[in-house]
């Protein structure tokens, strides 16, 4: 057994790939085939060049019908699902939202409210129609754009990991920029990958471990860009049905079968968790009946870390996904010991 | 019923034409252009080969409005899975001689190995199919000859080869700045093309392996230098206005040494009848510094990297006037002029000029919607038609062998003639 590492930069971070198996050649060809298929997808889905398809999207699609690959038709169908599973908490159109509140190749401000309106005027997916005839897209009003941010990267892992099974690869671990892995099989003698998800407090310790074989793990933080204003710190992840930035909760954690799934609903599950987190959420054991919240799925797996309601100290809300009892006890000090 | 190729405009503009349509077009005002295509009649297309360049082709159709895929053809049935996910409509298969007995086909676009773009092409032309083949043309001159004699023989077909930047807006508009004198004499041009890969591929199927690998075998391919060096070494016969008069090649393995008599590094050196050299240099052993083209002269040096050129001018060179206007980007201690295609029509839209043209396209589509240009409104000569195809062909042959024996070659005109 031979273990083949390969990194490529695309979509703004590092992807890092392992593989396991008996040819170190084809696994690299293999690894380097998917590899380019990221790349391909970044060229597709990027905002920074205006030739790519969703830049065309955005500069015609308010006024004609704009004819899409079948691929980037189904991916934006699936976004559009994934909209109404988390009860409109991912959306692909918060970009005029982004440039409102600065955070567009930028650390941010305080919106104009003015702006801010008209933003929050362009923000929906109900904005975005799509006709199954000829596989167009069409927005109804100018001035909406999407951004694929909170999706491309799961979809481009998803993509990768078809081409890896497609030559034949049954062992591997694909990451991009660490927020998103998806683990094909388990590496040799073992029965799954282990994946370690950072503490908010402390990154280079864990919060959990998870275990993941032919699953994927998504995890989304407020850390990054964020400004202060008044006392208050304002980050990048917005809410997009209020077009204010999330407050409250600082982390979330999903697996899902697949790396679209888990990085729309990781993003989503960070929004939903800083403003429709109830007190039945918060307590210890919040097992949940039923329906799983915030775009859950039976099979997937969560936690989201969330200020308690007096917010003297953090908790972890587990769906599934436990946290380290070590990571447990420091996250309830106070935020004065705990803080970012 | 009407023969699918005779075409709607075809006789208000006749072969007679050598200026290039679409170069006349461009200034045509966007909503003319657009309704002037759409009455145009639709244009079923056969895609033969569908790996990743094929992939792009189909893609890049979608955006090209009368372009109708109408077949898929591939001998990798991995591949035809894949098409029948993209394009559910298109037929599907694995001979590409059911397309060329299909009437209502006019048109065939060639992505498939190199060294089977003859066999199609020729077939394809003899079935009187309007013909697009990806560069490299041939990777023998034997076939390269084949193709453009049946090329030349069907001059009521287009025969377009994909030389992308001959159709692309800023190689073309810098064309003309070199013509108008910009590099003052131009003395030296260099290119490279640097990337970290093992640029092999992998299939399950051992057999199908090593058809996939057909780039690493030097008796199917010329390598780097006709896969890759191809697009750097023809803007440059085309810019310089001269064929090479020699090519002195160096190639070895120095880090994929995995079975392969493919070089994974080559240096090349062209020389032209002028007396400027070409100097090139492409690996997949190392990313740094990526690919891009340079052409020097006296009073500056022009600058091609991912389809954006720059200038870098000489403090004694005279001034042009609107360079204190262009947009600037640094290069370390350089500072380059960007040269924007059609700064004027941007202006005229209100975009302005010192920008990324918003509508910017990849070359390929470039390429592809003169292809089909030259359905509604040809035929014409195509920017890269099969002469321009045959000449970097020939070279890239040549510049192969030279690379294989670590030796120089001598071309003389005689090389060119089909």
């Amino acid at each position: 057994m031979v273990t083949v590492r390969l990194a490529r930069m695309a979509m703004a971070c590092r992807f890092e790939l392992i593989l396991y198996g008996e040819d170190a050649v084809r696994l690299r060809a293999a690894g380097e085939a998917a590899l380019d298929e990221i790349e391909r997808i970044e060229a597709r889905l990027t905002i920074y060049d205006a030739a790519s398809d969703v830049s065309r999207i955005n500069a015609r699609a308010a006024s004609e019908d704009v004819r899409v690959s079948s691929e980037l038709f189904d991916l934006l169908r699936t976004a559009k699902r994934l909209h109404r599973q988390t009860n409109g908490t991912f959306d692909l159109t918060i970009s005029p939202l982004m440039r409102a509140w600065g955070f567009f190749r930028n650390t941010g401000h305080m919106p104009d409210p003015e702006q801010l309106e008209d933003a929050r005027a362009l923000t929906g997916m109900d904005l975005v129609n799509l006709q199954e005839s000829d596989r167009s897209v069409r927005f109804l009003r100018e001035g909406v754009m999407l951004d694929f941010g909170a999706i491309g990267k799961g979809y481009a892992i998803d993509e990768a990991v078809a081409l890896l099974r497609e030559a034949g690869v049954d062992r591997a671990l694909l990451h991009g920029g660490t927020s998103t892995v998806y683990a094909l099989g388990s590496p040799p003698e073992e029965e799954a990958w282990k994946v370690a998800i950072p503490r908010p407090d402390a990154r280079d310790e864990p919060l959990a471990l998870v275990d993941l074989r032919d699953e994927s793990l998504s995890v989304s933080a407020v850390w990054g860009k964020s400004f202060e204003a008044g006392g208050r710190t304002y980050g990048h992840v917005l809410d997009p049905r209020s077009g204010e930035p999330v407050h409250g909760a600082v982390l979330s954690a999903v697996t899902a079968a697949n790396a679209t799934e888990s990085d729309a609903i990781s993003t989503a599950l960070l929004v939903a968790a800083g403003t429709d987190v109830s007190d039945e959420h918060i307590h210890e054991d919040s097992e949940p009946i039923g329906i799983w919240p915030f775009g859950l799925e039976e099979g997937m797996r969560a936690l989201i870390v969330v200020p308690d309601q007096n917010k003297a100290f953090f908790r972890v809300v587990e769906f599934g996904l436990t946290a380290l009892e070590s990571a447990r006890q420091i996250l309830v000090q106070p935020p004065s010991t705990s803080s970012q | 019923m009407s023969d699918p190729r005779v075409l709607s405009r075809r006789h208000f503009l006749k072969k007679s034409s050598l200026v290039p349509l679409s170069s006349i077009l461009g200034g045509f005002a966007a909503a003319e252009e657009a309704a002037a295509r759409s009455a145009e009649q639709t244009v079923n297309v056969a895609l033969i080969g569908y790996g990743q360049w094929g992939r792009e082709i189909a893609d890049t159709l979608l955006r090209i409005e009368e372009a109708n895929i109408s077949a898929i053809v591939d001998t990798y049935d991995v591949m035809l899975t894949r098409a029948e996910r993209s394009l559910p409509e298109a037929a599907r298969h694995s001979d590409y001689r059911v397309v060329l007995d299909d009437p209502e086909i006019s048109t065939v676009i060639i992505a498939t190995p190199t060294h089977v773009h003859r066999q199609i092409a020729v077939d394809a032309l003899e079935a009187g199919k309007h013909v697009y083949v990806e560069a490299p043309m041939a990777a023998s001159i034997e076939d390269a000859r084949a193709m453009a004699v049946a090329a030349q023989n069907a001059s009521d077909q287009i025969f377009q080869v994909g030389l992308l930047s001959r159709s692309h807006p800023n190689y073309r508009s810098v064309f003309q700045f070199i013509r108008s004198g910009a590099l003052g004499k131009a003395t030296m041009a260099r290119a490279q093309w640097h990337a970290k890969t093992s640029w092999r591929r992998t299939s399950p199927n051992r057999e199908r392996e090593m058809e996939q690998n057909w780039r690493l075998d030097p008796e199917l391919s010329t390598g780097l230098i006709g896969e890759v060096g191809v697009h750097q070494l023809d803007p440059a016969m085309w810019f310089l206005n001269e064929r090479p008069s020699s090519v002195t090649g160096f190639g070895q393995i120095m880090l994929w040494n995995d079975g392969r008599d493919m070089p994974d590094t080559i240096q090349v050196i062209f020389g032209f009848p002028s007396g400027v050299h070409l100097t090139y240099d492409a690996t997949p052993t190392s990313s740094f510094d990526g690919a891009y083209d340079l052409f020097y002269g006296r009073d500056s040096t022009i600058m091609f990297r991912d389809n954006k050129a720059w200038m870098f001018k000489e403090v004694d060179a005279p001034m042009l006037g609107w360079e204190v206007y262009a947009r600037k980007d640094n290069f370390y201690k350089e500072t380059g002029i960007a040269l924007v295609a059609d700064a004027t029509k941007l202006d005229a839209q209100n975009i302005d000029p010192t920008e990324d043209d918003p509508n910017m396209e990849t070359p390929l589509f470039y390429a592809l919607r003169e292809f089909f240009d030259n359905h509604a409104f040809g035929p014409y000569p195509p920017a890269a038609g099969y002469q321009e195809g045959f000449n970097t062909a020939v070279v890239t042959i040549k510049a192969h062998e030279a690379i294989m024996n670590n030796s120089r070659i001598e071309l003389d005109e005689s090389d060119f003639e089909i």
